[in-house]
This record gives structure tokens, C-alpha cells and sequence, in this order.
């Protein structure tokens, strides 16, 4: 199938990371001894801008933890693409605001743990909470338009009226209150972190409501926990057709997880090969682009040109096969592997360990 | 907010932190904001670049003569356009 033009790029320039959040969607095995140089980087974004690409995300692990973000956020910006800077917000002070903003920096997505402080920084594995909060005010003082994310879990799902109070306090412009998808980390401690269906019930209502009282003010985006759904998220869009990833070491993925969650796929890396035909022509792009990969139920569902057969990462974890439908979807064969995730979720209100995300081997 | 209650006097500009581009792959016009991308139709695109400071009335005015057409004729539609891209939040009134 012909390749349609991508529309955003995930630069996901470093996999270091000052914090241990256990939901991270980070590969939990990987190296990261050969991060892209700012040439390298600088190369990468001049080419997807040729090759459409009109919006960066600079994500990770933290951006921040690479001393040239400034200059890779100029080189986007000279590229004319639309720059968002998704951070911890450790570390960015009043300097590094400045700098960033100076270079064109568009806007900022930041992330908290938790409205509590001492719930926050327990997620966190560190103190940061009220980093975060100087963050934000630094953030506004530069008038750099704010996005707050909480990722939404058994363990913070109950505070939902406080998190979104916060995010009214803090002015920002709009709010993501984004249940956890289970990958990477999050999918090692899924029981930990899978909510109850009473607390998923009650969040809804939660978000729904604050939606409608502040419509016009701060927007709300509320990301469902798909576990919970009777249909898949549609999910990227479709496999290669808006959006592509570049991880720390140049491999160009359809999606962030999609390195770790099947191995049965390789990744062309910027270091041999242009993106333009990376994305073109790669088996890795056009293994599940468009809907002839489909088996059935979807090859035959009215729905597969909306969610587009799920998540492949997510049929590759629970069925170990990448082309199978999502089996978040009732149709599919194994939503019983779900089913039975839900069942143990909600045999006790009580909450299990977690092991921290950990940065990865140098 | 209703379309006729967008007063003639509103100066409509981009909100923070949308811009106004031409998209270098087709030539047109699009809005970028944090969550993503707007392809400007003609009309909304001519609408957009005289969102410059001037007032509603004023806009109307200029799109009538640009288009040869009744502004009364015209009002109705500038106006939903605004509506609409204020309810997205890419346009503010001041």
C-alpha cells in the first residue's frame, strides 16, 4: 500500500531519567549506550519535515537530561515544526525555561504523579512533587501554554477531584487524565497498577462532570482504561499512517512500545538508512499498515476502518502474536486473556507491590 | 456561545500557542497547537489571516469586498467559523 504522509514525530531522545515511575512505558530491558548526536538528531528532523512531519514531541525517559534539548528544539523550530517538550519538569528551572523558550519551544506537557505530595513522590521513587510545582510556575511566568498528564492507576484513581483541582490551580490549559496502558513497565506490574471497576466507574464520572463544569476554560482529555472497554483504542490511527517514533539509538519505530513488545519485528535505524524510506518502504512500517494483515473478526468488522484492529503491541504481549485482533475487543478469540487480568483486579480492593522503573544499562 | 451573540466589535486573534503555517507538502494553510493539526479550507483560511487585531465587523467587511458579495450574506457563515474555532480554542476574542 502507498504510504500516506506522517504527521507527527516522537523524538525520544534519551531513555535516562531521574524518576521510577512503575507505569513507565519504557522497554525494560534495553541499552542505552548509543544515544543520537545532536547532528545525528538535528539530520533526523530535517528529514521528517521533508517527509511531512509537521509537529515534534521531545519525550524519553526526561528530555531534559540532554544538555542540547535547547538546540534540537531550535533545529525543529527552524524545520518549522510545531515543538511540545513531554517532561518531568525536574530540573527546569527559571535558566532552562528561558533557554527553551528562546529557542521556540511551543509548549509543554508535564507530567505529576499524584495532587499529594507524599503519595506523588512515593510513585516517583523520588522527592519531586514540589520540583514539579516550580516547574509549572516557571512554565506560566514564560507563557509557554501548559498541559498537565497524570497517568491515572489503582493507587492515585481516587483522587481524581483533587488532580484536576490542581490542574486548575496551576492555570494550566488543558488537562490529560490518562488511565495506564500496560506496556513496558507498566505491563510488568500491571496487577499493582490495574484499577478496580468501581474506581473506574467512579473516575468516569469524576472526569465527565469536571469536563462539562470547566468547558471553555481547561480542557480535559480523559484516556480510558481500555482493559475495562468492549472495543479497541484505535490505536496511532492506524499502524504508519500519522505518526513514527525515533528511540535514543535511531530506531525508527511505528510505535514507542512496539521494540519491546514484539521482538519478532526489526527496526531500520537512522544511522543506515533515510527516513523517507524507513517509512516507506520498511517491512516494520508495512507489516500492519492499512487492514490487508487483518484476520478475522476484524478482516470482516464494520469497525476496522475506526479502531483498526487495537493495538498490535498489546495483541503481541497477551497473545504473543502481533497480528492477532486486540484482545481487548469481545469479539476477539482471546478476550478471555483480559477478562481474567479484570476478575483478579477486582478480588480485593487491596494493592500489591511494585518494582520502580530503573534507567537502563550504560 | 451562540453565533449572533459574537459581538461586531470582538477582535478575534490565534490563542497561545496555535501558529499559522503553510503546509510546505500541499501549500495550505494549517493551525498547529499542542494536540495537533488543522487543515484550513479556503474560506476558514482567509477568515484566519485577518485575524489579525481587526474587529468581526471589520473582517466581514473585507472578506464582502474580497468576494464581491453582501456582507449581510456573509456574516452569517464568518461567524460560525469563528464560533467554531473558538470552541477548539485556536482562536480567542478580545
Amino acid at each position: 500500500m502507498i504510504a500516506p504522509r506522517p504527521y507527527a514525530l516522537l523524538a525520544e531522545v534519551t531513555y535516562r531519567c531521574p524518576l521510577h515511575c512503575p507505569y513507565c512505558s519504557n522497554p525494560t530491558q534495553t541499552r542505552n549506550n548509543q544515544e543520537l548526536t545532536t547532528n545525528e538528531w538535528t539530520r533526523v528532523i530535517r528529514e521528517a519535515a521533508t517527509l511531512g512531519v509537521l509537529q515534534i514531541g521531545f519525550s524519553g525517559g526526561e528530555p531534559l537530561a540532554r544538555r542540547d534539548l535547547s538546540d534540537l528544539v531550535r533545529a525543529a523550530r527552524e524545520a518549522n515544526l510545531y515543538t511540545n517538550l513531554i517532561t518531568s519538569g525536574i530540573s527546569l528551572d527559571e535558566d532552562r525555561v528561558r533557554a527553551l523558550r528562546d529557542a521556540g519551544l511551543d509548549s509543554v506537557q508535564l507530567s505529576f504523579q499524584s495532587d499529594n505530595r507524599d503519595l506523588a513522590d512515593e510513585i516517583a521513587g523520588t522527592r519531586s512533587h514540589k520540583r514539579k510545582l516550580n516547574a509549572a510556575a516557571e512554565i506560566r511566568a514564560a507563557e509557554i501554554p501548559l498541559s498537565l498528564n497524570f497517568v491515572i492507576h489503582r493507587r492515585n484513581i481516587d483522587r481524581l477531584p483533587e488532580m484536576i483541582e490542581l490542574a486548575e490551580s496551576l492555570e494550566a490549559e488543558r488537562v490529560e487524565l490518562a488511565n495506564v496502558q500496560f506496556y513496558g513497565w507498566a505491563f510488568l506490574n500491571r496487577a499493582a497498577l490495574l484499577p478496580t471497576r468501581e474506581q473506574v466507574v467512579r473516575a468516569r464520572e469524576i472526569a465527565t462532570a469536571a469536563k462539562a463544569r470547566l468547558a471553555g476554560k481547561m480542557d480535559i482529555f480523559y484516556v480510558l482504561p481500555d482493559y475495562y472497554e468492549a472495543r479497541p483504542k484505535p490505536c496511532l490511527s492506524g499502524w504508519g499512517q500519522r505518526y513514527l517514533t525515533v528511540n535514543p539509538i535511531g530506531e525508527v519505530l511505528p510505535c514507542p512500545t512496539a521494540s519491546s513488545a514484539i521482538p519478532t519485528l526489526s527496526f531500520e535505524n537512522v544511522r543506515t538508512r533515510a527516513l523517507d524510506w524507513i517509512w516507506r518502504e520498511s517491512e516494520s512500517f508495512n507489516r500492519f499498515r492499512g487492514t490487508e494483515w487483518m484476520p478475522d473478526p476484524c478482516r470482516s468488522c464494520p469497525q476496522k476502518e475506526i479502531d483498526f484492529g487495537g493495538c498490535r503491541c498489546q495483541a503481541a504481549l497477551l497473545t504473543g502474536n502481533a497480528a492477532s485482533t486486540d484482545p481487548v475487543c469481545t469479539l476477539s478469540a482471546n478476550r478471555g486473556l483480559v477478562d481474567a487480568v479484570l476478575h483478579d483486579a477486582n478480588a480485593s480492593t487491596s494493592h500489591g507491590h511494585w518494582i520502580p522503573r530503573v534507567d537502563p544499562i550504560r | 456561545m451562540q453565533t449572533s451573540t459574537i459581538a461586531g466589535a470582538a477582535r478575534p486573534t490565534l490563542a497561545r500557542g496555535v501558529r499559522f503555517q503553510t503546509d510546505s507538502k500541499t501549500g495550505n494553510s494549517v493551525l498547529l497547537f499542542p494536540e495537533g493539526v488543522l487543515e484550513l479550507n479556503e474560506t476558514a483560511q482567509d477568515i484566519v489571516t485577518r485575524c489579525d487585531g481587526r474587529t468581526v465587523s471589520q473582517i466581514i467587511q473585507a472578506l464582502a469586498e474580497e468576494y464581491d458579495v453582501d456582507p449581510e450574506m456573509l456574516g452569517a457563515d464568518v461567524r460560525e467559523a469563528l464560533v467554531d474555532l473558538q470552541r477548539r480554542k485556536l482562536i480567542e476574542f478580545k
